[in-house]
């Protein structure tokens, strides 16, 4: 039974870090029509925040995660401004510029902190059980961090005339100009938050990992996965899929096999493709 | 700036003074330099293929960086004499990002490009991508992995690191010094340097009487959360976690998770690259009694009759000095080794070539290696004799630091159970005739 209620709360820990790459990734596909193939490497940034602001430059944890939000939220600003709005007509170019990109960073982190992995002392060792399951403060803080970003962002989404421009602009681009709404201002806001979220999923999660400038690759596949699934363009979707993916991969993992996981989790992709080709809330229901 | 320069104005005094003042300065660093004149064309170039960057790059980086200061050393005391001319031995490093299409590109370049005359490589997942190269050209190739070992090429050899046959001393020490351990788990990264190493442990845990409480977890080597992996190995109660060969990017986040979820139990790895951050990331108390291979060199031990590696307490120290003691990891003195071993055998030969450098190094079946002499070995496990194999020791950490427990005799250990190791070997398709 406690490796039940273990397993459980590394699925947990797993699906909340996921999904806010995930709705990160989403939002600014949904809103830019870009596949950002650099978000594994603002998720990476996110992380390398923590490793100078917090672990070289001894700033508390949570202002340098915090700062993590903010820098790769800025990070996001300037690729919209270079990258993506030159290239709004063809998402193609977009996402090559992106793999551009990602290769710009990697190379930055390698010159800036060296290519080896940053190390970043735990910023608590206290854990709680729960029903005999081991949950660290520092795997509770990214859990109860992105309940709180991802309701933030509902709320954003629903209840602010920047929320429905997102939503509008996400639903019909034209449509939504016609109505005066700006799209380089939505896909601003958009970049922002998409950025940020990978940030701060980055930042949170850097005492947990090894942060290293190529860290990005291992997130960014399992990102894809998860919006393939949840369906591309849907925020509820992303984060549906994340719960579902890390609950399927962690429980696979602890009772299969890690490789095995893998497998399950790319025919658990496939699956949802040939039954449903728009993914569990493709197309119904858009950012 | 440099406009400025160009425009002002040279006079013949300005001129002469300043080229006086060059000569002088000149002559006084010419007078600090050592006192060794080399030829123009007295210099031997080595090629080191290695990662030097990704997730493997603590097993090529530190390495080179050992090897700049054995260099260093080396041609401050007039190089290497081959055939009675001194010459001076120059390192040229490739990273092949432990990537196979990368090292043939980085072999090539140094083979045909620099004239390298020998070439240090990691090996691995990378060798299949120069073998070829190796077999076409007679290059003296060397690897730290045997298991890349095989009777189509005859110049590479394994002249220091025999991963992972060592690990066996380890595993026969824990069951010599702490009898109560009967049950182990062991995880590693599902790639060509985790599963013979697997092997290996299986089959010293087989031989010590120690019983698996699980089939080996293999895990993807593209992991960031090992704690599913953890949780697996830690779920049926382990007396001993075996971390295998895993990478220092994963022995970190695993020993991390290990001690989040309580464990307390003996761990046994092949390496522990930068343990103090381990440390911190744990605790002293977590890692005392952690058994690994790979000792620092500062330890007394070093000093013993036997050991053959030259002032290996300076050369840490000198280590320590350039990039940092919690630099130090596994390879740092590896790759330095076989350049002893090369010069040494270059100087009997009487020439840098691959081939009468091989023919020394091998010549009477044995050799100096670091940890003690050793002799030429492998021909039941990878068809040809060309790993050095001697004494190896087993490593425990202590208060914070590594300590070297004792020097364990890997042919001793073969003699009494090959068939544990090849029949383990054959099951996971190690063995040099199944790759």
């Amino acid at each position: 039974m406690d490796l039940l209620w273990q397993t459980a709360v590394n699925a947990m820990y797993a699906a909340s870090y996921m999904s806010l790459i995930a709705v990160g990734l989403v939002m600014i596909f949904g809103v830019m029509g870009v596949i950002n193939f650099a978000h594994g490497e603002l998720y990476m940034l996110g992380a390398y925040c923590v490793v100078f602001l917090y672990a070289q430059e001894n700033f508390p944890f949570l202002l340098a995660a915090a700062a993590g939000l903010v820098f790769v939220g800025l990070v996001g600003l300037f690729m919209e401004r270079a990258m993506f709005r030159p290239l709004r007509d063809n998402p193609l170019s977009g996402l090559i510029a992106s793999i551009g990109f990602l290769l710009i960073l990697q190379t930055l982190v390698v010159l800036g902190f060296g290519r080896r992995m940053g190390h970043v002392p735990p910023p608590t060792q206290e854990k709680l059980e729960v029903f005999g399951a081991v949950l660290t403060h520092q795997r509770l803080l990214v859990i109860v961090a992105a309940i709180l970003l991802l309701a933030a962002l509902w709320a954003f989404l629903k209840r602010t005339r920047f929320g429905w421009a997102l939503r509008a602009c996400a639903q019909d681009a034209e449509a939504a100009a016609l109505q005066g709404i700006s799209m380089t201002q939505t896909a601003r806001i958009a970049m922002f938050i998409g950025a940020g979220l990978a940030g701060i999923a980055g930042a949170l999660t850097a005492p947990l990992v090894s942060p290293t400038p190529y860290i990005g690759h291992s997130v960014i596949v399992t990102a894809f996965i998860i919006i393939i699934v949840g369906g591309i363009g849907s925020l509820e979707g992303a984060v549906i899929a994340a719960v579902l993916y890390a609950f399927v991969h962690t429980f696979v993992t602890t009772f299969f096999d890690g490789v095995i996981a893998n497998i399950v989790g790319l025919a658990l992709m496939l699956a949802v493709l040939v039954v449903r080709p728009t993914g569990l809330f493709g197309a119904k229901e858009r950012a | 700036m440099s406009r400025k320069s160009l425009d002002g104005k040279i006079t013949r005094r300005k001129f002469l003074g300043s080229s006086a003042a060059s000569g002088a300065t000149l002559a006084a660093i010419g007078a600090g330099l050592p006192r060794v004149a080399f030829a123009a064309d007295a210099v031997i170039k080595i090629g080191f293929l290695a990662p030097l960057t990704g997730p493997v790059a603590a097993w090529g980086k530190p390495g080179l960086d050992g090897c700049l200061i054995w260099a260093d050393w080396v041609n401050a005391k007039g190089g290497v004499k081959i055939g009675g001319k001194s010459h001076k031995i120059e390192f040229v490093g490739y990273d092949n990002e432990y990537d196979a299409a990368k090292a043939r590109t980085g072999a090539t370049k140094l083979i045909k490009e620099d004239g390298v005359k020998f070439v240090m490589m990691l090996g691995g997942d990378t060798w299949p991508g120069v073998q070829k190269i190796a077999e076409r050209e007679g290059m003296l190739f060397s690897t730290l992995l045997p298991s890349d070992l095989s009777p189509e090429t005859k110049t590479l050899l394994a002249p220091c690191e025999v991963h992972p046959i060592y690990n066996v001393t380890g595993v026969e020490w824990l069951a010599e010094n702490k009898k109560e351990l009967k049950t182990a788990a062991i995880c590693a990264q599902d790639d060509a340097l985790g599963k013979p190493s697997v092997a290996t442990y299986l089959a010293a845990f087989e031989a010590a009487g120690i019983e698996m409480v699980d089939k080996p977890e293999f895990f993807d080597p593209a992991t960031t959360d090992f704690a599913p992996v953890m949780t697996k190995l830690l779920a049926k109660k382990p007396d001993i976690l075996c971390l295998d060969t895993c990478y220092a990017d994963y022995v970190h986040p695993l020993c991390e998770q290990a001690f989040q979820q309580g464990y307390k139990g003996q761990i046994i790895s092949c390496t522990a690259d930068f343990y103090q951050k381990i440390i911190e990331k744990t605790s002293k108390e977590f890692m005392e009694g952690f058994i690994f291979q790979f000792p620092d060199f500062d330890d007394p031990a070093m000093n013993s009759k036997g050991v053959n590696f030259v002032k290996p307490n300076e050369f840490y120290a000198e280590y320590a000095k350039r990039y940092g003691a919690s630099e130090w990891g596994a390879v740092s003195w590896e790759y330095a080794s076989i350049m002893d071993l090369w010069a040494d055998a270059a100087a009997r030969a009487g020439s840098a070539d691959p081939g009468p450098v091989l023919e020394a190094m091998k010549a009477g079946g044995t050799g100096k290696h670091a940890f003690g002499d050793a002799k030429w070995w492998g021909k039941e496990l990878f068809g040809i004799d060309n790993a050095l194999v001697g004494d190896w020791p087993v490593v425990a950490i202590e208060d914070g630091k590594a300590r070297i427990k004792a020097f364990k005799s890997i042919p001793a250990w073969w003699d009494k159970h090959s068939k544990l190791m090849i029949k383990h070997m054959t099951a996971l398709g190690q063995m040099w005739n199944q790759r």
